[in-house]
Order: C-alpha cells, then structure tokens, then sequence
C-alpha cells in the first residue's frame, strides 16, 4: 500500500504566519499584563492563542507580542485572571487583512 | 419624545453581512444612514468557514446569484464521522441546487462582504471604513444616542444605533445587553485555504464547472470538542476545525496540531495532497445559541447578527451568514419603521423582536437549542463516532469462517464496549429528535 | 503658493486594489506636505500617477487635510522621467512652494522621480531626508555614504524626499474621512508607458568566467566562497572630471558584470 504523502503540509509556523497580511500599528492594540501572568498555572492563552503570540518565559511568565494577531477574541475569553489582558481593536484600517477566507 | 437634530437617522457599526443588510433596508426606506466598518473596506477582518445560504437575499437583491461573487455552488454535501482509524461518511448530491434559486454556495467572506456593502451603498447608504467604534454615546437616561470613534473629533448622534459589530460585540456588552461571558460559549474557528489547481478539485471532490462540495466532519479534532469543514471554492479548499474554548485551553493541544492531524486522516489527506497553504485564519463563533442571547434591543439601539449571538452553530452545522443577513435586515427594517414613526425607544424598536420570532432566525433557534450542546457534548464528540464506525466496520467485514453476526448483536456488544449507558443513549436520541424531526 | 504631496499607489501584481496601498515613506511625505502646508500657511495638493483605485490613497490624503487632489491618469508602468514630466505638467500653473515625496515606493523602484522632477521644475532638491526640522528655516538631515550625515538648509522652491520613519501620518478626523467620501478629484490624462523595457526581471549579475584557484587548499577555499572576488579589491585611486569619472563608474559596473 503507498501511503499518502502527508509530510508536505508540514511548514514552520511563522511561515503558516507568513500568509496573512497584517497592516501592524506602532501601537500595541493588546496589552498583556506579565505580572498578573505569573500567578496563573493554567496559562490557557499559551494553549488557545491560534497565532501562538503568548510564549510563556522561564520564570513563570508569559511574552506576548501583538503583530500577527487575528483579533479574534480567543485569548480574553479563555483568560480567567482578572485584569491580566486588555484588549482593544487596532486603529481603524490596521490590523489582520483577509483576503480569500 | 422631542425630535432631535442628529448627524445621521442610523448608524450602523460593523459591514459584516448583518450591518450591510440592516443598511440595505434603511437607505431604500429613505433613511439617512452611516454604515462604519474598522477594517479598510468591509469583509477585510472576516473569516468562515465557506458556505453561504443566500436565499433570504431574494427579498433584498433579486436575482443576487447572477452578480455575487460566489466561488462555487454546493451540489454535494456530505457529513463524516471520523475516528483516527475509521470514517463513515453520508453523502447526499443534488443537481436541484445546482441551477437558480440554488442552495448553499462557498464565497471567501472579503469578497462576499465587500459585495454586499456596495448594494448598501448603491442604495444611498454612506459608508465609513479604518475606523473603530470605540463606544456609544449615551444621555443622561442612558438612551444611546449616537457612537464615538477612534478618530480625532470622533463623535457622532444619530437617533438609532444598530450593533452588527460581531462576535465579541464591545457594543452591546456596554450597554449591558449580554450577562457575564462564558467561553465555553465559544468556540475558536481556525482554517487554512489550501490551493490546488481547479480540476484536481474536480476530480478529487467530483464534481464539474461551478458545482462544489460542503464536508463537514466530527471526531476529528483529537479530544477537544468541535468539529471539522472541508469545502471547495475554486482553486482552493477551505479545510478547518472548530474548537470548543475551554476545552481546547485544558487539552493543551494546539489549533494548528488538531487541524495537522485532521489532515493527515486516510479520509482526508487524499483530498488534499500536495496542496499548497494559502492563507491561515482564525476567528471566534458565538457557539451556543439560544442559551446565550442577549438582549436584542436597548434603549435607541438594536443588536443583529453575531453580536446577538444568532449563528447557528450546531457543531457540524455552521449558518451564520443567513442568520446574521435576516437579522439585520429585520433590524433595519424596525428602525426604519421607527424613525417614520418617530420613536425610536425600546417600544418604538420592539416590532424587532416580533419579526425575528415569526422568521426562521428565532424559528430555528428555538427548534435546534439544545442541539450545540448536544453535538458537541462528550458522548457525541467521543464516544458516538467510534461506537458508530465500529458497528457499520463490523456489519461490512467478513470474517469467515465465522458467521455473520446480528445487528442486534453487534449493537449490543458495541455499546458495552464504548461504555455507553442506555439511558444516555436514549436521552440523547430523543433530544436530537426534537431538533431534527 | 502650495506645498505638493506625490504618492504612488500600488496594487500587489497578484491581488486586486482592495489590498494596495503607499508606501510609509509616502505617507510621511504626506505629513510633512501637511505640517509645511499648517506652517506656511499654504494648502495642500495630493497628486499621484496611477490608475483609477489610487483615488483611495488622495481621499485618505483629503481626509487627513489636503485642499486638493489630482490624479493623473495612468494604466501602464512608466519611466521615472514620465511620471516627474507627468506631474510637473499637472501642477504647472501652480505656485509650488515644496513637493514631498517619499523616497522610495511599496515596489522599491528606483526612487528617482523626486531628483527627475525637481529637475523638471526646476527647484531644488534634497533628497533621502532621516530628519526634517521646520522652524525659521526648513531643515533637513541627508543620509550620506559611510555613515556620514549632511545638514542642509532647504529653501523653496524645493523637492524634498523622506524615509518613512521621519514623520507618522496623522489620523484623518472623523469629518475629515466622511467629507472625503464624495470629494472631488481631479482627473488628468497621462502618458502611455510606450517607453518601458518590455522585460523586468530581479537583478542578477551576468555570469564570468573565472580562472581555476591557485595556491595552497586555504587559499583555493577562500577564493570559491568569495566568488573569486571579494579577496580583491575593487578600488582604484583615480582622479577625473565628473564627466569622465561616471565614464569610468559605467565602464568598471560593466566589466564587474552589473550591467
Ligand atoms: C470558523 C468559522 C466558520 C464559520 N462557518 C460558517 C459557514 O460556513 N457558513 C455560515 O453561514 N456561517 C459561518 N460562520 C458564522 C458566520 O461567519 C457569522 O455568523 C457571520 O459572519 C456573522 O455576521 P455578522 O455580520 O453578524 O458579523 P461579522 O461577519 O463578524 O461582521 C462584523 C463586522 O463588524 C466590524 N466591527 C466589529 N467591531 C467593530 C467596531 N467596534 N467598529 C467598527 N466595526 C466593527 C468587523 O470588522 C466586521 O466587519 C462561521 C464562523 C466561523 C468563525
Ligand atoms: S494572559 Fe491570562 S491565561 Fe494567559 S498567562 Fe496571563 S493570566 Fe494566564
Ligand atoms: S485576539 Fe486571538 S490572535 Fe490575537 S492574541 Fe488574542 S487569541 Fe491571539
């Protein structure tokens, strides 16, 4: 039996990144606090985070990184530490930029 | 209620396909109406999963399907139950929807919306785009009475303000509309758009011309309740999983991981081998329907669309467009009607509520509610599939010298070895009954 | 007089004009063009050669406070020298005090139409501005080879390009964006690219033929990672009339196979 090839799917993730267009703003639209961050074991936006923009660091804490974010929603609504994201929407026009989704 | 001078009679936030058909309605009622939309042009910051169910469009674009930008029509549909071994697949194919009213087509969502908000435009609606409603404004009896933006001198009045703002709809959670959020109300859609050439799509997905095919799978999202979307545009494939929040956080699996394996099942992979990935996306869905709406309207304000939570999503079924389409259309619609009769209070909106319930949005709400929870409840999303596919393997293999086995018998030792109650097993056929009969 | 804006709007070769745009070092060039124009006390032009969905890039233009518009209308690509000749000819009449341009565009062309077109209108030039000052006097700080940096005091009439990191665009009000919807831009027709190389290919340099390494295994090693080249230098002392000393530039890129 040949097996079907599935090896290709396998790219980096910043290249699977690479393919949406992000119009960044200078300003960070999200803004993680890292204190609140390093009293939560659960960590669930390192999980949840489909752009993966939380990287948790070796002391307990997370990094996050606003650039490559879809806006989505995800990490807000799977946080359960009170004040540890505060999430706004970019400027008007910056941002994540579908194009055939 | 004095009348007041205000800069605009509505104003519409977010030109998803609720906002542009709430303005559809508003501007051919005469009415002056600003349509605003953060991204730089509308369907900018929207994704999908792929198929839209137009046809509510009959009452506002005649013959919409010779102009929508429709990437192919859905002649097939098939629904997979997956375990990482098995799959068992119902498979329907229609000719009927492959000609005008049609039924189900796949469309990417910046060229559907962006469609969409001109026909609001065509109709003498204004549109405003890059730029964020950032809150409502409110008088001191807490009526909204117009919105502020994110541009310097950002402020506008108008005498009503229809939230069709989406899924995580700021809006309407300030004016107090929604309770406390629960993510497990949600869940996080992520897809990639595969590119294949278009008659390798043909002949995998069989189908000729503009036909295309709708999948949609459950058991394959390892663990994490959701499900799976296959469909087919053009010369690309829409491949996806749809996770359920809280679980998707405790499983520690990561999106890209469950949708890598979904492709990699002997079901799937052969759709798609060697396709090249196009465009990786995200976005959430209100998942539970019925058991999460808010309040719809508020004091000069209405709420359609994502932002009320009108997606069905019923797990393996995702229609949210049409929802999302109707409703705002009931909305401008109520507005408008307000506006000539010039109130515009929670009274004056009300008939709203009255149009949903009597149209298929609040119709079929009430009709599938306890179908989310049911499709994406453990037994269904763990158990039912492999108990599934193991009585259909075991009624197709010959295993001779033995004789075949009874159905009967079969089922019974199936359901003994998933560990599936009768009780539960009966409950939940009944609870799906109620919704699908 | 009036402070001019040039942009060039782009559309990616593979997508439609929902997804095309100017380049941040216009958009800072539009800033300058509107500090200038507040300063001064002057009104601002926007103008850009292009097709049709440029329009996007002067109404945000008009948006964020520019007077006026003009778009002349051009389909095919040009030479640097049509799209100067095309502008200088849209704004004749016009009393130009500063032109900003950005100095170099989403495709990275050559970034030569703003020397072109000061050339064209006979004003000055500074060109590949990091840092811009306007006080009494409008100040300008040039990037130069090896690090070096040159102050210079710009006097109108002047073309001025800038990097995009020298201003932010402002964001346009709220009045600004919805009276822009429906402003008015005015349309001038535009040469046809006649002129253009049929062909664009991504540079590369021409193949040579070299000799077979010499010498011991460390230096055969050195001389097959550096192509056979970088060991040597290039440069040769040399002093010549600028005439003659870009003779010798063109003739030395041609035999180092950039040509
Ligand atoms: C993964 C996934 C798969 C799906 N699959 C399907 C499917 O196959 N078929 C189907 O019919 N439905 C599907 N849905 C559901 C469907 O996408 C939604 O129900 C539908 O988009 C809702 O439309 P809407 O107009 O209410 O909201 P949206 O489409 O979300 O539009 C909201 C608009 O408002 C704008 N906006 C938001 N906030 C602001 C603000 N503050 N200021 C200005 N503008 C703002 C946004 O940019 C956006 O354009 C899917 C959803 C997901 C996430
Ligand atoms: S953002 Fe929330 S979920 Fe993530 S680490 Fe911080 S506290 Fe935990
Ligand atoms: S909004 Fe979505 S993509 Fe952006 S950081 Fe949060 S989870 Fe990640």
């Amino acid at each position: 039996m040949t097996a079907f090839r599935t090896d290709w799917g396998t790219i980096s993730f910043d290249d699977r990144m690479a393919t949406s267009e992000f119009r960044i703003h200078e300003r960070a639209h999200i803004v993680v606090d890292g204190d609140a961050c390093r009293g939560c074991s659960t960590q669930e936006c390192v999980v949840a985070c489909p752009a993966r923009l939380f990287v948790p660091t070796s002391d307990g804490g997370v990094l996050f990184n606003y650039e490559q974010c879809f806006e989505c929603g995800t990490c807000y609504l799977v946080c359960n530490t009170k004040g540890a994201i505060s999430w706004n929407y970019p400027e008007g026009g910056h941002g994540i930029v579908f194009h055939q989704t | 209620m004095a009348e007041r001078s205000t800069d605009f009679d509505a104003i519409v936030v977010g030109a998803g396909p609720a906002g542009s058909c709430a303005a559809i309605e508003l501007a051919r009622a005469g009415k002056s109406v600003l349509l605003i939309e953060r991204g730089p042009f509308p369907g900018s910051k929207n994704m999908y999963g792929g198929v839209v169910y137009p046809r509510i469009l009959d009452e506002l674009i005649p013959q919409w399907w010779e102009e929508a930008p429709i990437q192919r029509w859905v002649t097939r549909r098939s629904t997979m139950i997956m375990t990482p071994t098995q799959a068992l697949t119902i498979d329907f194919r229609s000719q009927n929807w492959a000609a005008p009213p049609y039924n189900g087509a796949t469309a990417y969502r910046p060229d559907f919306d962006h469609w969409l908000a001109n026909k609001a435009t065509d109709a003498g609606a204004q549109l405003l785009c890059s730029t964020v409603v950032t809150g409502v404004l409110r008088d001191s009896a807490g009526n909204v009475t117009g919105v502020r933006t994110d541009r310097p001198d950002g402020d506008l009045t108008a005498k009503v303000v229809i939230a069709c703002d989406g899924v995580n709809s700021f809006i309407a959670k300030e004016v107090g509309l929604y309770g406390k959020a629960d993510a497990s109300n949600y869940t996080l859609g992520v897809k990639e758009t595969l590119a294949l050439p278009k008659e390798t799509i043909d002949e995998r997905f069989g189908v000729r011309g503009r036909e295309g095919v709708d999948i949609e799978v459950v058991g394959c999202t390892e663990g994490v309740n959701g499900g799976g979307f296959v469909y087919t545009n053009l010369d690309t494939v829409s491949l996806g999983v749809v996770l359920k929040l809280p679980k998707l956080a405790a499983q520690k699996k990561r999106p890209e991981e469950i949708i890598a394996s979904f492709k990699k099942h002997p079901a799937i992979a052969p759709l798609i081998e060697g396709a090249e990935l196009k465009e990786y996306s995200a976005h959430v869905i209100p998942e539970a329907g019925y058991k999460m709406f808010p309040k719809l309207v508020g004091p000069g304000l209405l709420v359609a669309g994502d932002a009320a939570a009108l997606c069905l999503a019923a797990g393996i079924w995702l229609e949210g467009v049409n929802f999302a389409m109707a409703s705002g259309m009931y909305a401008g619609r109520a507005a408008a009607q307000a506006l000539t009769r010039g109130n515009t209070g929670p009274d004056g909106l009300k008939p709203y509520l009255t149009m949903l319930d009597t149209s298929f949005v609040l119709k079929d709400h009430q009709k599938l509610q306890e179908i989310p929870h049911l499709v994406l409840s453990d037994r269904v999303q763990n158990q039912y599939p492999g108990f599934i596919a193991n009585i259909v393997e075991r009624m197709f293999r010959v295993d001779n010298p033995t004789p075949k086995p009874g159905l009967r018998r079969i089922l019974l030792e199936e359901r003994k070895r998933a560990g599936i109650r009768w009780r539960d097993l009966l409950r939940d056929g009944r609870t799906g009954m109620k919704g699908f009969g | 007089m009036t402070v001019v804006a040039c942009l060039k709007w782009l559309t990616p070769h593979d997508a439609d004009d929902r997804f095309g745009g100017i380049s941040p070092a216009d958009s800072s060039a539009l800033e300058w063009a509107l500090r200038l124009g507040e300063q001064r006390g002057e009104d601002v032009l926007a103008i850009t050669v292009g097709p049709a969905a440029a329009d996007t890039a002067l109404r945000d233009a008009l948006a964020c406070g520019a007077q006026r518009a003009i778009r002349v209308d051009a389909v095919d690509e040009l030479l640097s020298t049509d799209v100067a000749a095309a502008i200088a000819s849209a704004i004749d009449g016009v009393d130009v005090s500063y032109v900003c341009c950005g100095d170099y565009s989403l495709d990275r062309g050559t970034g030569s139409v703003p020397a072109f077109l000061a050339a064209q209108i006979e004003a000055r030039q500074a060109l590949g501005l990091i840092e811009v000052v306007l006080g009494s006097d409008v100040i300008a700080l040039r990037r130069l080879d090896g690090g070096r940096r040159e102050r210079l005091r710009v006097d109108a009439p002047a073309v001025l390009s800038v990097e995009g990191a020298t201003a932010t665009l402002r964001r346009a009000p709220l009045s600004g964006a919805l009276a822009a919807r429906n402003a008015t831009i005015e349309v001038v027709a535009g040469p046809v690219g006649s002129h253009l190389p049929t062909a664009r290919r991504p540079y590369r340099p021409r193949a040579r033929v070299l000799p077979p390494p010499k010498g011991g295994t460390l230096e055969r090693v050195q001389s097959l990672l550096s192509g056979g080249a970088a060991t040597k230098s290039h440069g040769v002392p040399v002093e010549l009339s600028p005439d003659e000393a870009a003779e010798r530039i063109l003739a030395a890129l041609d035999e180092w196979g950039y040509a």
